[in-house]
């Protein structure tokens, strides 16, 4: 019996050969299959492209990597401009309109003389934990402020850590540029002309008083840290961007290099005073002292390393940034 | 005769082989099954509900998490009812993205779900694990295109959220050189093992009549001898244009199943060398750009779609009052009506036929509890 | 051992006592140490089937990995069920250890034997027979229905199996004429020791059998039906943690140790092979542990490769396939066995054959006609049994393909 409206020539049975005489020969027949596959995993070439179906092809994962596709979405991340520090969101709240698992808390900045709203984010929460990873908030945002971040090494023990502020989520374009080239060129002028835009109603710092960026230029580290690690603080406190975003692309000397500047520049700063606490308050860096401890401590833990980046080419940047810094300190 | 006292087992709710979190409530008669009634509900997460809360577009990621093997069939689906509704037109490219990925989830569906069975069986995992590498190859390629793995979140309403580039399709056509080798080692290392047939003949058998009083779909349903298939039967997408056939068994045991699934990959295979050759170029795009994905208001009525999911019918039912969500969302999944079939498939069989049978239904408990 | 230390000054009794205490130290560690080596042989070669690399970080090659293991299950913790009956849950994996330990003790390493008892194939299956005395304490006093389903079936499969794999042994026992392990080895050095019993016939298919019969002894997949994980979580082991449940382990992999070096010994010529007699003395000792350890883990890939591969069968087929398939074969195959040892030695055995119908041209074994017409009329049995039980259950199967709906419900089929 067939359904009227499915024609015969559509539909085959499939054969069950019940009446075959069995004595062994298919178990036989699977037993060589799999010596077949056991002696190509253990002497041929490992499974390396698509049509292979022979040979090992797990990736030792620590290790050995996959490739992350572009359009690859994890956590979402906030932009900023690494020349200019703004941020470009705007507070639009699209995103958070659009989440559907309402995960996305924003305040609206204001401009303190006036009391009017300015197109810039006093407070942006997201609870990690509850983001269920579905891109809608970097597809709907206008000005391309929110992003899907590759970085999935986000496991902690900490729960209440997952609810991410506005310092946790800002990366810079740059870094953004080095994990999706192609997506980012894609929207960049029409975003950035939208920043130049949002930054002329932007009164003071507001904007780009967020996280470890300094008022006036180039982001430098957090000097909030106490004394001791100031000075590697400067070398590793603000590498969740850039580190990596420039090991990416620059050689490894020139990332040494560059680093090393950047160390000396945030030891000048800091160096004027004796010791840290008065760094932390010279620091005109971060938004609260209250929130200056979270920014530094979650800088450590940060994915740095994670990117898919040699662990031990970062190690030498580093140890570079430090041993500027220190000379830059004896230099004063 | 000896007399014998009937022993109540709780197969689950935490047990290997429920797939899920699912609980069997099992009388038994030394190891032979007397009554078994099925218990589920432990992962329900109030997934109606909000789709009636939600606006459509908030929905579809929500729709991932149903049948988590085969989101793409699900997104698929969801897009079709809404865009039912709010008659909105799909490109022709769309639509044969959208074949594509449902045929290459019908594979790895497949090829998992029958790796599972065979383990359930006791076969240790190798034929699952085969399974698992052509499926870890399709599940890369989704990533590429939709930015994750398993919860895709692809469709949107007219079309798709990205278009499938050349480095998508070189690698399907490299992928598709592959599985013909899998889909024959597969078939030889168990088709005729005479363990197995031992194990899966006349084990489990779901009368036609009863898998049609049922309502089962799927291949549960192609596995009893009826021939059903809503890629023919009403031919949505483009799959008018494609040759292929509809696999039935005869008999409805644990084996016309097993046999029905290696069939469907094949079939599906043929499909994607269709699609692969009849796919447009990419001027007429992927997506409807006149649809507003954000603030899409479909007019008062309802709708019901449904497509082909390798599970069965998936179906969904929305009802609109003309504001941007739904007023009554319902979905009709596969597994759970073919579950319901389950007691009376098991009933004279043993405990250990009880794993395999409902191994060889492809449940996904995420589908079952909405 | 023991006459050496007494050679040495040592009294008698003293010396014998640290003979038997070296002994049993060496069994002991060999037997634990072979059966970590067996747990990362097996899962390594798995995994190369399923193109997978597995255990690979602890260690060169990942080989501490069972070591890393044995600290891990160690120092768990070690709970009981509130309702259990925890004497018998803490005796039963003593009982399953010590009776696996007990069989190493007459195992032939190559040509080394700890114990030569001359019944000592009475004594391997016996101390096999004492496994289902530990599954069912396990099964019963866990208070845990799985538990007790898991120990009711390994209790019934190991019963069923035993006669098989007993009455496999004896055709081997016909044609020494020992039941001796040592014996039995020395009796398959002919052929420049490859005379192993498995190129016979009579031997081929006792080979099979025997080692069939084994797998459901050892629970070995298509076997392993007291442990199937997809039914009844673990069998008699469900509750069970910690440091008991590596005794349940260790107890299996040991006595699967135990299996593959008994087939070998009865079937492969132990630790026979060529150039072993060549050699000699310490040498040609070391030789055959060589060839005995390269035969035995051979075998255990075999195990292996039917794990990776087969799925497992129900407990009703397994019975049947015991006591419809395993027994006639087995039945045939003694009395082919009897044939073959009339033949060549009907002059040593029957004496009164010799009187009646004169003596047979040579006594020795060797000798090639009779030879000849023993492989003959032995290989014609066998093989017409193996075919005419084969075509007897496919009849049987197609017949029940097609039962009614009647017989499916109350569950006949």
């Amino acid at each position: 019996m067939t359904l009227s409206h499915l024609a015969t020539e559509d539909v085959f049975v499939v054969e069950r050969n019940d009446a075959d005489f069995r004595g062994g020969q298919g178990m036989t027949k699977g037993l060589g299959i799999v010596f077949r596959k056991f002696r190509k995993a253990l002497f041929g070439k490992p499974n390396s492209d698509r049509a292979d179906t022979e040979g090992q092809f797990n990736v030792q994962y620590p290790e050995e990597r996959l490739a992350i596709p572009e359009a690859y979405r994890n956590m979402p991340i906030l932009l900023y401009d690494d020349a200019t520090g703004h941020e470009l969101c705007t507070s639009c709240f699209q995103c958070e309109r659009i989440c559907p698992p309402q995960v996305i808390h924003i305040t609206q900045a204001k401009d303190p003389a006036t009391g009017k709203p300015v197109p810039a984010a006093a407070k942006f929460v997201l609870e990690y934990d509850t983001c269920m990873s579905c891109g809608y908030c970097a597809e709907v945002c206008p000005f391309d402020a929110i992003k899907m971040d590759h970085d999935f090494e986000l496991s902690t023990a900490n729960h209440p850590e997952l609810d991410v502020d506005y310092n946790r989520l800002l990366r810079p374009v740059s870094y953004y540029e080095t994990i999706a080239p192609t997506m980012w060129s894609e929207v960049k002028e029409q975003a950035m002309k939208k920043l130049q835009n949002n930054i002329k109603r932007r009164p003071g710092d507001i904007g780009r008083d967020h996280g470890q960026k300094i008022k006036g230029g180039a982001p430098v580290a957090a000097a909030a840290t106490p004394a001791a690690g100031a000075a590697p603080a400067a070398g590793a406190a603000k590498p969740r961007g850039p580190v990596a975003a420039i090991g990416k692309n620059m050689s490894e000397d020139k990332t040494a290099k560059l680093l090393a500047i950047r160390a000396a520049n945030a030891a000048k700063r800091g160096g004027g005073a004796a010791d840290a606490a008065p760094v932390a308050q010279a620091a005109p860096v971060v938004e609260t002292v209250a929130d200056a401890p979270a920014a530094a401590s979650a800088a450590p833990t940060g994915p740095v390393a994670a990117i898919g980046q040699n662990m031990s080419e970062d190690k030498r940047a580093k140890l570079e940034a430090i041993r500027a810094a220190k000379r830059a300190q004896r230099g004063e | 005769m000896l007399k014998t006292e009937e022993l109540q087992i709780n197969i689950g709710p935490q047990h290997p082989s429920t797939h899920g979190v699912f609980r069997m409530l099992v009388t038994v008669d030394g190891e032979t099954l007397v009554d078994l009634k099925p218990v589920f509900g432990y992962l329900h997460r109030n997934h109606e509900q909000l789709g009636e809360v939600n606006t459509y577009l908030q929905n579809m990621p929500f729709t991932d998490r149903l049948d988590y093997f085969n989101s793409m069939v699900n997104n698929h689906a969801y897009a079709r009812t809404v865009e039912t509704l709010a008659g909105v037109e799909v490109p022709e490219r769309a639509q044969y993205i959208r074949v594509i990925m449902d045929e290459l989830s019908r594979i790895l569906n497949h090829a998992t779900a029958m790796g599972f069975m065979l383990g359930d069986m006791g076969a240790w995992q190798t034929a699952l694990l085969w399974g698992m590498r052509e499926r870890e190859k399709i599940l890369d390629m989704f990533e590429y295109v939709s930015g994750a793995r398993m919860m895709c979140n692809y469709c949107r309403f007219g079309g798709v959220v990205r278009d499938i580039d050349d480095w998508f399709i070189t690698e399907l056509k490299k992928l598709m050189q592959g599985l013909p080798h899998y889909f024959d080692d597969f078939e030889g290392l168990l088709l005729n093992s005479e363990i197995l047939l031992a194990r899966a003949r006349n084990i489990g058998v779901l009368p036609k009549e009863l898998a049609l009083a049922y309502s089962v779909t799927g291949p549960v349903l192609r596995g009893s001898g009826v021939a059903y298939d809503i890629r023919k039967a009403e031919p949505y997408a483009v799959y008018d244009r494609f040759k292929f056939k509809v696999p039935v068994g005869t008999v409805g045991d644990v084996y016309d199943r097993f046999l029905v699934r290696i069939a469907e990959m094949r079939e599906s295979y043929k499909i994607l060398e269709q699609a692969l050759e009849q796919l447009p170029d990419a001027t007429g795009g992927f997506i409807n750009p006149k649809v507003k994905q954000q603030s899409l208001k479909a007019p008062a009525g309802e709708a019901y779609a449904r497509v082909e999911s390798p599970k069965g019918e998936l179906g969904f039912y929305v009802v609109s009052d003309g504001t941007g969500s739904a007023y009554r969302y319902k979905v009709r999944a596969p597994s759970f009506i073919n579950l319901s079939a389950l007691a009376d498939m098991c009933k004279g069989y043993t405990i250990a036929d009880v794993v395999v049978i409902l191994g060889s239904i492809d449940i996904v408990m995420g589908e079952v509890d909405r | 051992m023991a006459d050496a230390l007494t050679q040495l000054g040592f009294a008698s009794w003293l010396s014998v006592l640290i003979a038997s205490i070296i002994k049993v130290t060496l069994i002991l560690v060999g037997g634990s140490v072979g059966m970590m080596f067996l747990t990362w042989y097996e899962r390594r070669s798995i995994s190369y089937m399923q193109d997978r690399r597995g255990p690979n970080r602890v260690g060169p090659q990942g080989l501490l990995q069972p070591i890393s293991e044995a600290i891990k299950t160690m120092t768990k913790e070690d709970a009981t069920p509130r309702d259990a009956d925890k004497i018998v849950h803490f005796l039963a994996p003593v009982v399953m250890l010590g009776a696996t330990v007990l069989s190493f003790a007459v195992i032939p390493w190559g040509r080394m034997f700890p114990v030569d008892l001359n019944a000592a194939v009475l004594f391997v299956i016996a101390t096999g027979g004492l496994h289902s005395i530990g599954m069912m304490m396990a099964g019963w006093g866990s208070n845990n229905k799985f538990a007790l389903l898991g120990g009711m079936r390994g209790v019934a499969q190991l019963i069923s199996y035993e006669i098989p794999q007993v009455m496999a042994i004896i055709p081997v026992v016909l044609m020494t004429g020992s039941m001796s392990l040592q014996k039995i080895v020395e009796a398959q050095n002919d052929f420049a020791g490859l005379g192993w019993y498995v190129f016979s016939p009579v031997g081929l298919l006792g080979f099979a059998l025997f080692f069939t019969a084994s797998l459901a002894e050892g629970e070995r997949t298509p076997f392993d039906i007291p442990e199937a994980d997809s039914e009844i979580i673990a069998g008699y082991m469900t509750e069970y943690s910690g440091m008991k449940f590596a005794v349940f382990y260790l107890s299996n992999y040991m006595s699967n140790l135990a299996v593959c070096f008994i087939t070998a010994t009865l079937y492969l010529g132990g630790g026979n092979g060529p150039g072993v007699d060549a050699l000699g003395g310490i040498a040609g000792g070391l030789l055959s542990l060589i060839y005995f350890l390269l035969k035995s883990f051979a075998l255990f890939f075999v195990m292996v490769l039917i794990r990776a591969t087969v799925p497992r069968l129900r407990v009703d087929q397994l019975m049947s396939f015991a006591w419809k398939f395993l027994l006639p074969l087995v039945l045939v195959n003694i009395l082919s066995a009897s044939f073959w040892v009339a033949l060549l030695r009907w002059d040593q055995q029957w004496p009164k054959l010799t009187e009646w119908f004169g003596a047979p041209s040579t006594a020795d074994a060797t000798n090639w006609g009779r030879l000849a017409i023993a492989i003959v009329l032995t290989l014609l049995i066998n093989a017409g049994a193996v075919a005419l039980i084969m075509r007897l259950t496919n009849r049987n199967v197609q017949k029940h393909l097609y039962t009614t709906d009647e017989e499916l419900a109350l569950g006949l089929s």
